[in-house]
C-alpha cells in the first residue's frame, strides 16, 4: 500500500512544485524585468538630457537584461523540495503533513506511511489556487509606468544643445590662406646682412615665416601663430642695429655729440639719435646733395669724428656704419657736384622749372628736386644740335680745367665721361642714362638693411593685427606726426602760431577750434618730443623692447637696462597669476 | 490457534484518541476546568515524562493528581514532603526481619519498598523537603530505577511522577536545583479557576459526595499510548527548528533574541530539546496526527522550557519571567527559511 502512495504522493507533490517553482521564477524575472526597466527609464533620461537621442529606445534593453537576470537568480535560487513543501504545508494549514510525508518518502514505518497517506489526502484536496505563489507584486507595477517612460522619453524632443564650452583664449584655430604682412618677413631673403652669418639668419626668418604662412594655410591655433609671429618679431628686432644698446650707447653718445655743435647737422642728429638709420641716410643724401660746400665739409668732419668717438667708446658697429656712410657720401656729393656742373653748362638751355629745381637742389638737397633736375637736363640735352653739343663738351672742359684742382676725382672723372659723351655724335644716350644714374637714390646698405628689417618687423606688427592680437611696440621707424601749423593740420589756428590764452608767456589770442587728424603711425606707439636733449632719445623712455637704462631720468645716467632681467624674475614668471597660454610669451619678453 | 493480526496503524490512533478522550472525561467529572492543566498533564503522561504542577494552595494540584491516578489501572503512590523527611522515606529501605521467636532464630534484611516503587507517584509540596531529600528523586525520575544498600531496584513501568509545589510560600522551603528541575518533563503552571469553574467547583464540592472516578485506562493502555507517542514522525525541518528554538534560549546563541541575551543566564539544553519533541509528540498523538507540525512545537515550549530556562540578575531585576522569554524565542525563532516565509506571507 506504501507503494502506490508513495508514487500518487511524488506526482501530486512534483505537480505543485512545478507549478510553485515556475510561478516563483516568473516572479523574479518580472520583478528584475522591473528593476531593469526602471533603470533604463533612468537611463533613457540620462541619454536624453545628454541629447544621446538614438539610444534611448536601447534602454529598454535593460528590461529584457533584468528579466534574464531574473530569471537566472530564480534559478540560482530555485527552492529545494523540502522548502517546497514547507510553503505547501504553510499555504495549506496542514501541520507539516507533506514536510513528513517527503521525508518519509523512503520509509517503510507505519507512522510515516499514515502521514503519506494524509499528504496524500492533503495534495489531493488541494486547490491550486490556493498554493500558488504570487506572481504579481507591487514593484511589478513599476514595468508599464518603466516602460511608458522609456516610450515617452524616446519620442520627446531632444533638449536644445548647450552653447559649447567657452576655449581658451587664442585657443580657436584659424585658417588664412594669405596672411598679409609676412610677405615683407619673407622678403628678408633678399636683403643683404651686415655679414654671411646675418644673411644666414636673415635667410632662416623669412623661411620660419614662408612655414608660417603654409600652416597657417592648413589651420593652427591663434595663439599658437601669434607666438610664431612674435618669435619672428623678436627675431627681426635682434637683427637691427641696436645703436641704444649698452654696447652701443656710450658710443652713440658720443657721436651724437659731434653732430651737436653743426646746426645744419640737427637733423641728421636726429634721426641717428632715435637710431633710425634709414633717416640719418635720407639726412646725409640731402647734405650731400647741397649745393654749400660748408655744410657738406660740416658732415664729412662730424662723420668722420663721429665714427672716430665711437670706435673709441667701443661702438664699432656704429663706427663702421659712420664710416660707411662718410664714403657713401663722397660718392654722392661727387654725383651732385655733376650734375650741378652739368646744370651750370647747360644753363642757357635749362628751362625755368628746370633752374629753380637746380636752385632747390642746391639749398635743400632734396632727392626729389635731383630727380627732377635730372630730367630737366635731359630734356635739355635732347634739344642740342651737334654744334651746340660740341660747344658744350668744350665748355665743360673749360670748367674743369678753370677749377684746376677744386673738383673731387670723382667729379672730374665722371664730368671728363660727359664731356667724352657730348663730343661723340651717338653719345646723348648714353649721357642720358649717366644722368639718370647719378639721380638715382643709392641709400646705404646698413639703411637698406634696417629699411627691410623694419619693413619686416611691420609686416610681423600687420601680421598679429591680422590674427586680432595687439602687436607689441617695437623699436621700429614710424611716420613722424605733424607738426603743428603743418598745412596738413586743418585748424583755424593762426599760422603765426599766435600763442593760447594758459599761457603766461605768450600775450596773444588763440582759441582751441582746430582739429588734429589722425596720426599716420603705423603701429602703437609711446613717444615724446624730449627737448632737454635735442636730437637724443629721451631718457627713460622705453620704445617697444628698446633698452634703456634702470634708474635712468632726464638728467642723470643710469647703470642697467630695463631690457635685462635676473633669471630670478625671469623665473618667477612661471609662478606669477599669468594665464598659461600668455606664459611663454611673457617669459620671452622678460628673456635676457 | 494463531494471534490475531496486529491492528493497523490507523487502528492504533484511533484506539488512542478514543482512549485519551475517555481519560479526559473522566477526569472532567472530578476536575471543573483547567482543561490546559488536565491537557498538559496528559502530554506528560504519554510522553513519559514527569510533570511539575506549581501553583498557589486549593486550585486542586493534589486532586488532579489523585483523580488521574484513580482513572488509571496503575499503582498510586503520595509523598508529602516536608523538612524531616528521608531519602529513605521515599525510597524504602531494608528492615532486619528475624525468622521465628526466641532463642536461635536468625534475622535477614527485607525490603520495605517506599513510595517511590509506585507507579503513580505524587510528591506533594516537593520543594518542601531538603534537597538531600530530594535527591532521592533523581534516580528514580531518569532511569527509572532506585539503588538501596547497593542494590538496583528496577520500578515498574509506567512510572510517572507528579510534583507539586507551591511558588508564594517560600519559607522552609527548598527550591528545585537545576538538575531536579530538568528531570520533569514539563512544569505546567495551574492556573486560578474562573468565575464559572468556581461556581461549579462549589456546587461539586459542597453538596454530596462525588462518585469516585472510574477506571478507563488499563497500564496496558497506558504503555501502548507512550509507545505510540515514540512512532509519531517529526520531519527534520520540524526537528531543526526545536533544536532552533532551544539554542536561541542561550544567551550567548548567535541568534537569540535581545531579551534572551539581556535577561537569561542558562539556557534549555540537551534534554530539553528532547522533552520539547516528546512533547510536541505527545500533542500530536493527542490530535489523532502521526507527525509533528511547528505549532506543535510551538505550544509545548512553555511547559518544557519555563523551567529550563535560568535568569539572570538583570532578568530579575526586570522582572522578566520565563514566559515572557519562551514567548519571545517562539515570536522570533523562524519556522521556515526566510524566503519560504516571505513567500508565505506574501501569496
Amino acid at each position: 500500500m506504501a507503494e502506490p502512495a508513495q508514487s500518487d504522493f511524488r506526482r501530486e507533490f512534483r505537480s505543485l512544485a512545478q507549478r510553485v517553482h515556475r510561478r516563483h521564477a516568473g516572479r523574479l524575472a518580472l520583478t528584475g524585468a522591473s528593476l531593469g526597466l526602471s533603470l533604463g527609464a533612468l537611463g533613457a533620461l540620462g541619454l536624453w538630457a545628454l541629447r544621446f537621442g538614438e539610444w534611448r529606445p536601447a534602454a529598454a534593453g535593460l528590461g529584457v537584461l533584468g528579466a534574464i537576470a531574473g530569471s537566472a537568480l530564480a534559478n540560482r535560487l530555485r527552492w529545494s523540495e523540502r522548502d517546497v513543501a514547507l510553503y505547501l504545508d504553510a499555504r495549506l494549514a496542514s501541520h507539516e503533513t507533506v514536510t513528513t510525508a517527503l521525508a518519509a518518502q523512503s520509509s517503510s514505518e507505519p507512522a510515516l506511511a499514515h502521514v503519506l497517506e494524509r499528504a496524500n489526502q492533503v495534495l489531493g484536496s488541494a486547490d491550486p489556487k490556493r498554493v500558488r505563489p504570487k506572481v504579481w507584486l507591487r514593484v511589478h507595477a513599476l514595468l508599464p509606468a518603466a516602460l511608458a517612460g522609456i516610450v515617452t522619453v524616446s519620442l520627446l524632443p531632444l533638449p536644445p544643445a548647450p552653447p559649447p564650452p567657452a576655449s581658451a583664449p587664442g585657443a580657436e584655430r584659424v585658417q588664412l590662406e594669405n596672411l598679409k604682412g609676412l610677405e615683407r618677413i619673407e622678403a628678408l631673403a633678399h636683403v643683404q646682412g651686415q655679414n654671411p652669418e646675418q644673411d644666414e639668419r636673415l635667410k632662416k626668418l623669412a623661411e620660419q615665416a614662408k612655414k608660417l604662412r603654409e600652416e597657417l594655410a592648413k589651420g593652427l591655433e591663434k595663439r599658437e601663430a601669434l607666438s610664431e609671429i612674435a618669435k619672428l618679431r623678436d627675431g627681426i628686432a635682434a637683427e637691427r642695429l641696436k645703436l641704444g644698446d649698452r654696447q652701443n650707447r656710450p658710443g652713440l653718445d658720443a657721436a651724437l655729440r659731434a653732430f651737436s655743435n653743426r646746426p645744419a647737422l640737427r637733423d641728421a642728429q636726429k634721426a641717428l639719435g632715435n637710431g633710425d638709420l634709414t633717416a640719418f641716410d635720407d639726412e646725409m643724401q640731402k647734405l650731400a646733395n647741397r649745393a654749400e660746400s660748408s655744410d657738406r665739409q660740416a658732415a664729412k668732419d662730424a662723420l668722420e669724428e663721429a665714427a672716430k668717438e665711437a670706435r673709441a667708446k667701443g661702438a664699432h658697429g656704429l663706427a663702421d656704419a659712420l664710416d660707411a656712410q662718410k664714403r657713401l657720401f663722397e660718392r654722392r656729393e661727387s654725383h651732385a657736384e655733376a650734375l650741378r656742373e652739368l646744370a651750370q653748362s647747360l644753363k642757357g638751355k635749362l628751362s625755368p622749372e628746370a633752374l629753380e629745381d637746380l636752385k632747390e637742389f642746391g639749398s635743400s638737397g632734396s632727392p626729389e628736386a635731383e630727380k627732377r633736375l635730372a630730367d630737366g637736363l635731359e630734356r635739355a640735352l635732347e634739344g642740342l644740335t651737334p654744334e651746340e653739343r660740341k660747344r658744350l663738351a668744350e665748355r665743360m672742359q673749360q670748367q674743369l680745367e678753370s677749377n684746376g684742382g677744386n673738383a673731387s676725382p670723382m667729379t672730374k672723372r665722371q664730368l671728363e665721361e660727359m664731356a667724352k659723351q657730348l663730343a661723340r655724335k651717338d653719345g646723348i644716350d648714353q649721357l642720358r642714362k649717366q644722368l639718370k644714374e647719378l639721380a638715382k637714390p643709392e641709400p646705404s646698405a646698413d639703411a637698406k638693411r634696417e629699411k627691410g628689417l623694419g619693413d619686416a618687423e611691420r609686416g610681423g606688427a600687420d601680421a598679429q593685427r591680422g590674427l586680432g592680437g595687439m602687436p607689441i611696440p617695437t623699436d621700429g621707424d614710424g611716420a613722424p606726426g605733424g607738426n603743428p601749423g603743418d598745412k596738413a593740420n586743418s585748424g583755424t589756428s593762426p599760422p603765426n602760431g599766435a600763442p593760447g590764452p594758459g599761457s603766461k608767456h605768450d600775450s596773444g589770442t588763440g582759441n582751441h577750434q582746430g582739429s588734429t587728424p589722425e596720426i599716420a603711425a603705423k603701429e602703437l606707439r609711446s613717444k615724446a618730443e624730449a627737448r632737454l636733449q635735442a636730437g637724443a632719445p629721451m631718457h627713460g623712455a622705453t620704445l617697444g623692447r628698446a633698452p634703456a637704462r634702470a634708474g635712468e631720468t632726464a638728467n642723470q645716467l643710469g647703470t642697467g637696462s630695463l631690457g635685462e632681467a635676473q633669471k630670478t624674475e625671469v623665473g618667477a614668471v612661471d609662478h606669477a597669476d599669468i594665464p598659461e597660454e600668455y606664459r611663454e610669451q611673457v617669459g620671452r619678453y622678460f628673456e635676457p | 490457534m494463531t494471534d490475531p493480526p496486529a491492528p493497523s496503524f490507523e487502528a492504533r490512533l484511533a484506539q488512542a484518541r478514543d482512549v485519551s478522550a475517555r481519560l479526559k472525561r473522566a477526569l472532567a467529572t472530578i476536575i471543573v476546568g483547567q482543561d490546559a492543566v488536565v491537557e498538559q498533564v496528559l502530554w506528560g503522561l504519554i510522553a513519559g515524562g514527569h510533570v511539575l504542577l506549581e501553583g498557589n494552595p486549593g486550585l486542586g494540584k493534589t486532586l488532579l493528581v489523585r483523580t488521574l491516578a484513580s482513572c488509571l489501572d496503575l499503582r498510586f503512590s503520595r509523598i508529602q514532603f516536608t523538612p524531616d523527611l528521608m531519602p529513605s522515606d521515599v525510597t524504602g529501605t531494608n528492615v532486619l526481619v528475624m525468622d521465628g521467636g526466641g532463642q536461635g532464630s536468625r534475622g535477614r534484611f527485607e525490603l520495605h519498598r517506599g513510595p517511590i516503587f509506585g507507579q503513580v507517584v505524587l510528591a506533594d509540596e516537593i520543594n518542601r523537603a531538603t534537597p538531600k531529600t530530594q535527591s532521592a528523586l533523581l534516580e528514580a525520575m531518569q532511569e527509572h530505577a532506585v539503588t538501596i544498600a547497593g542494590t538496583r531496584h528496577v520500578l515498574d513501568e509506567p512510572f510517572f511522577v507528579l510534583a507539586t509545589e507551591n511558588p508564594i510560600e517560600m519559607e522552609g522551603t527548598y527550591p528545585l536545583p537545576e538538575a531536579q528541575l530538568d528531570r520533569f518533563l514539563l512544569k505546567v503552571s495551574v492556573p486560578a479557576p474562573s468565575e464559572d469553574e468556581l461556581t461549579e467547583i462549589l456546587t461539586r464540592t459542597t453538596g454530596k459526595l462525588a462518585p469516585e472516578p472510574e477506571r478507563v485506562l488499563t497500564r496496558q493502555d497506558v504503555r501502548e499510548l507512550q509507545a505510540l507517542c515514540r512512532e509519531v514522525a517529526v520531519a527534520e525541518p520540524v526537528l531543526r527548528y526545536a533544536a532552533r528554538l532551544v539554542n536561541a534560549s542561550a544567551p550567548d546563541a548567535a541568534d537569540a533574541p535581545d531579551l534572551v541575551r539581556r535577561s537569561v543566564r542558562f539556557g534549555a539544553g540537551v534534554r530539553g530539546a528532547q522533552s520539547l519533541v516528546l512533547a510536541a509528540k505527545a500533542v500530536a498523538l493527542l490530535e489523532g496526527r502521526a507527525h509533528v507540525s511547528f505549532a506543535d512545537l510551538q505550544r509545548t515550549a512553555p511547559p518544557v522550557l519555563r523551567h529550563r530556562i535560568l535568569l539572570s540578575f538583570e532578568g530579575e531585576a526586570d522582572g522578566v519571567s520565563c514566559d515572557q522569554i519562551v514567548r519571545e524565542l517562539v515570536t522570533n525563532v523562524a519556522t521556515r527559511p526566510a524566503v519560504v516565509e516571505r513567500a508565505v506571507q506574501g501569496a
